[in-house]
């Protein structure tokens, strides 16, 4: 097993060399750079000052060249100023935008499992009641709702009309990251203030997510249940409980850990719509603004940290797998 | 006591805005890069605007457009001898200056004396090649000599046009001096300029950035909170010479909310969490919307402004030969065709004004006698007709075997511009111009290889704004020098291509003519010129929608002034005191 996973790390680093060259090639052939903004639209910028810039933000060289340029600093660990923000781009991710995006998907994530999971068991051991009927139709609701309309109606329902229906007295605030409160009104304040601001975009990406884990667990579990160690054990006599809990769930719930082990790059990548629509200010909405506007270095930061997540949480995954089966071994 | 705060605020949502605690809090879409850059690094209108609080200059100018002494003791003028110009033998002028004294109490916020030393730093600094600044235009040709102590005169050789209604920037030299040195002293020897960038990213960051505030700031506010992604808060900088005498009764906090979504920034402002919108922010048709659901909340506001929707026409190319896009009666015919009054009445309640320039109606310069090239389907086929260009039998013009049919472009996702083209597009199409409609993202529209590449072929018709200060109109858009080349690094601004000989020389002859009346004649031919040859089909001028709560005085803005922090020092709430001197026009 160490030989494997020694085996796979050294393998990462050709992937994760071929994926950056990939991505910044992408981003650089991408029509546009920065300097066109400075330019488009000034009437006294010459020839010049075109020249002076495009050397200045090193636009006059190839991107290949360019790339060399990045990876060069980027080994030891210089990776460059955000041109949006006029902070070193690492900076910029990891202390403004990151732990933004964590405080908002780590919770989705845990908290719609816990919910998504027992519902999905109930869903199956109930088939075709009602209530499986019920959380159906809420799953397909939920997945086939457009995250922007469902957030639009969350704002316009608590931060409008909740409080028109209670004279004021209760209501969620319309997007934003809090801090309405000072900290010297002590950690519960703060916490609450901050609580209060999270509420509705964890709802709203909940919503999903539960949605989603909830169909999936339900399957898993159904498929389960049809399995000839089931229908042995039941014929043996085992309280139904025991089946159930004991034999069922437990190779139920494998997939659930391939589908924990894969999400959580995606937990760092953030929300876009999400964040967008209640002005979270996360990772999603980060390299969403860093591609439009061509901030090369904050794009490179985001998207590299994001493939490295996905091919170390790829072999995490693997290898939990051998600890969760017995039958999986890497040797 | 501190759970029942803390519950009580939870119940309550938001933060309570306005009067109750004299502060302003004030919602944009956009965030800055930077703020209180003095050498103005971006070029963002919401950098501008912000900026404006913490920012003071020799002169401003006020929402009618006259100017006002700020740092200086008067505005210069002619009459009082501060501004001269110096002319050769032949009547030509070949410099000017003007000369200006610093308040006696004009301080930094540290309480430091604002010296001449800080505007000659920051000249010295506007002219390095290190610096990236987008352009140099006057800096690069002015030269400051003191005086005394507190007065000095900029020189500009050659002249520059605006001399009188602009001034030098300044930068803190005691805050920033050392710092600068130890760049100069690490950068002088680079050869690669990238990494000459990296290091200027390093120096100015150190005073403009969220993690490090600006240290001094000369204006009525200075910056004391900046939470990236979410608030930047400002607080009155009493060392500031300007304020009004009862400063209690005037605002004491301004907040900006960074709300990128503009359909949230509406939420917030129906809930009652903002006090005003800043510039950048609601689009019209959301400005529309809010008017409908004031109920004395907030009161919606259409404020002129000097961004100027057209269509550029491309006359540059086989294809442009071809389809006669390069002959005047072409452009004459598209724009008889088309009903601009019913479209700004049926999109924009005629809020817009139609125009038949590139100038707007506040500037001195623009010219109101000109043809109005109303809505005329006859006058349009008349047009065709004359140019040979018949119906065949599907209804489309041709001529020569070719069919009259335009590309036409503008930015993807805008969505009053997408309705305008399609409103468009069927006008034209019941004057047999077949029209199809192709957008790009802005990216591709404003990129490299679009616009200004006119002779490709790849657009016909292009849909965009350009921002035209009143003041600083040069009638720059449409001369000759001005059409993107090879030669020139694609720069100028004339993407239609038009090429006009008097239009030029017009416009070279008004670039020095210093004497305002005689430059009014002759922006009065050049508008003549152009609304008789339409290189671009004028739409109309945009307006700034922005809202603010009732009892709030002296936020305002004009297309003059541009942003309502111009006025930031007596911003202030009327239940507090604060006397109102400039109403919203």
């Amino acid at each position: 097993m160490g030989t494997y996973a020694l085996r796979r790390v050294i393998q990462m680093i050709p992937l994760l060399l071929v994926i950056s060259l990939v991505i910044f090639g992408l981003t650089a052939l991408q029509p546009g750079d920065p300097v066109d903004q400075l330019v488009f639209g000034n009437s006294n910028i010459t020839p010049e000052d075109i020249a002076r810039l495009r050397a200045a933000y090193g636009l006059d060289q190839p991107w290949i060249t360019r790339y060399f340029f990045w990876l060069q600093q980027a080994v030891t660990g210089n990776f460059g100023y955000s041109q949006d923000f006029g902070i070193p781009a690492l900076e910029y991710i990891f202390q403004n935008r990151l732990p933004n995006t964590l405080l908002l998907t780590v919770p989705a994530l845990v908290i719609s499992t816990l919910i998504a999971v027992p519902l999905g068991i109930f869903s199956a051991v109930r088939q075709y009641s009602v209530l499986d009927y019920l959380l159906t139709f809420f799953a397909f609701v939920a997945v086939s709702a457009p995250v922007f309309w469902v957030g639009a109606l969350a704002l316009y329902f608590f931060a409008i009309s909740l409080p028109q229906l209670t004279g004021g007295l209760l209501s969620l605030p319309p997007g934003g990251l809090g801090g309405d409160v000072p900290p010297e009104a002590g950690w519960l304040a703060v916490t609450l203030d901050k609580l209060k601001y999270l509420l509705l975009p964890l709802m709203v990406l909940m919503l999903r997510e539960i949605a989603v884990t909830m169909r999936f667990m339900r399957a898993n579990m159904l498929e389960t249940l049809t399995q000839d160690y089931v229908r042995t054990a039941r014929a043996k006599g085992l309280a139904d409980r025991r089946v159930l809990y004991k034999h069922a769930l437990r190779n139920a719930v494998t997939p659930i850990v391939t589908i924990m082990g894969l999400s959580i790059p995606g937990l760092f990548g953030g929300a876009v719509i999400t964040e967008t629509v209640f002005s979270w200010p996360g990772m999603g909405k980060a390299i969403l603004d860093a591609l439009v506007t061509k901030d090369f270095n904050v794009v490179m930061v985001c998207l590299m940290m994001l493939a490295i997540l996905t091919v170390v949480f790829q072999l995490l995954t693997d290898l939990a797998y051998a600890l969760v089966d017995p039958r999986i071994r890497y040797s | 006591m501190k759970k029942t705060f803390a519950l009580t605020v939870f119940l309550l949502g938001a933060a309570l805005a306005g009067p109750a605690n004299n502060s302003l809090v004030v919602g944009t879409s956009q965030e800055p890069p930077n703020i209180y850059d003095p050498w103005n690094t971006n070029n963002l209108a919401i950098t501008s605007e912000i900026n404006g609080y913490m920012g003071a200059g020799l002169i401003g100018l006020d929402d009618n457009g006259e100017a006002y002494a700020d740092i200086a003791t008067r505005v210069p003028s002619i009459a009082n001898g501060d501004y001269k110009i110096v002319k050769d033998a032949k009547g030509d002028v070949i410099r000017n200056s003007v000369t200006y004294s610093i308040r006696k109490d004009a301080k930094w916020s540290d309480g430091t004396p604002i010296k001449i030393a800080d505007f000659q730093f920051w000249l010295k600094l506007e002219n390095d090649d290190r610096v990236p600044v987008p352009d140099r235009e006057p800096w690069n040709r002015a030269k400051i000599t003191s005086t005394d102590a507190d007065t000095f005169t900029i020189t500009y050789e050659p002249p520059y046009l605006f001399a009188d209604q602009t001034s030098p920037g300044l930068a803190p030299s005691h805050v920033m001096s050392a710092a600068w040195n130890a760049f100069d002293a690490k950068t002088k020897n680079e050869k690669d300029a990238k990494v000459t960038n990296e290091e200027w990213k390093k120096f100015i960051s150190a005073y403009t950035t969220a993690r490090n505030l600006p240290k001094v700031v000369a204006g009525p506010f200075k910056p004391t909170a900046w939470r990236s992604g979410n608030s930047l808060t400002l607080t009155r900088n009493t060392n500031y010479w300007g304020q009004p005498k009862d400063l209690d009764n005037y605002v004491k906090t301004v907040t900006y909310r960074f709300i990128p979504n503009t359909n949230t920034l509406k939420v917030n402002i129906l809930s009652g969490q903002l006090d005003a919108v800043g510039t950048v922010g609601l689009t019209f048709d959301q400005g529309v919307d809010l008017a409908r659901s004031e109920r004395g909340k907030y009161k919606t506001y259409f404020v002129p402004g000097a961004v100027w929707e057209h269509i550029d026409i491309n006359t540059r190319g086989q294809r442009s030969k071809d389809l006669d896009l390069d002959d005047p009666r072409m452009r004459q015919a598209l724009l008889y065709a088309i009903d601009r009054d019913a479209l700004t009445k049926a999109l924009f309640q005629s809020r817009q004004a139609v125009s038949n320039s590139w100038i707007g109606p506040i500037s001195k310069l623009y010219k109101k006698d000109v043809n109005d090239y109303n809505y005329s389907q006859s006058k349009a086929k008349a047009l065709f007709t004359a140019l040979g260009w018949t119906p065949g039998s599907d209804g489309i013009l041709q001529k020569g075997g070719k069919k009259l049919t335009l590309n036409f472009s503008t930015t993807a996702g805008n969505t009053t511009r997408e309705r305008v083209q399609q409103i468009l597009q069927s006008q034209w199409k019941a004057v047999g111009v077949q029209v199809n409609i192709q957008n790009y993202p802005s990216s591709v529209i404003f990129g490299p290889d679009f616009l200004s590449k006119g002779e490709t072929g790849k657009w016909d018709m292009a849909m965009y704004a350009w921002s035209n200060n009143p003041i600083f109109e040069e009638g720059n858009l449409f001369k000759s020098s001005g059409i993107p080349t090879a030669a020139n690094g694609y720069s100028g601004q004339n993407n239609p291509g038009w090429n006009n000989a008097e239009f030029s020389k017009l416009q070279i002859q008004a670039k020095t003519e210093f004497n305002q009346a005689d430059r009014i004649k002759l922006f009065d031919r050049m508008q003549t010129i152009w609304n008789a040859e339409v290189p671009s089909l004028p739409l109309y001028f945009r307006v700034n929608t922005y809202t603010k709560v009732p009892g709030l005085v002296n936020y305002t803005f004009s297309a003059y002034t541009q942003y309502p922090s111009w006025n930031a020092a007596n911003i202030g709430w009327a239940s507090k005191g604060a006397v109102e001197e400039y109403k919203q026009k």
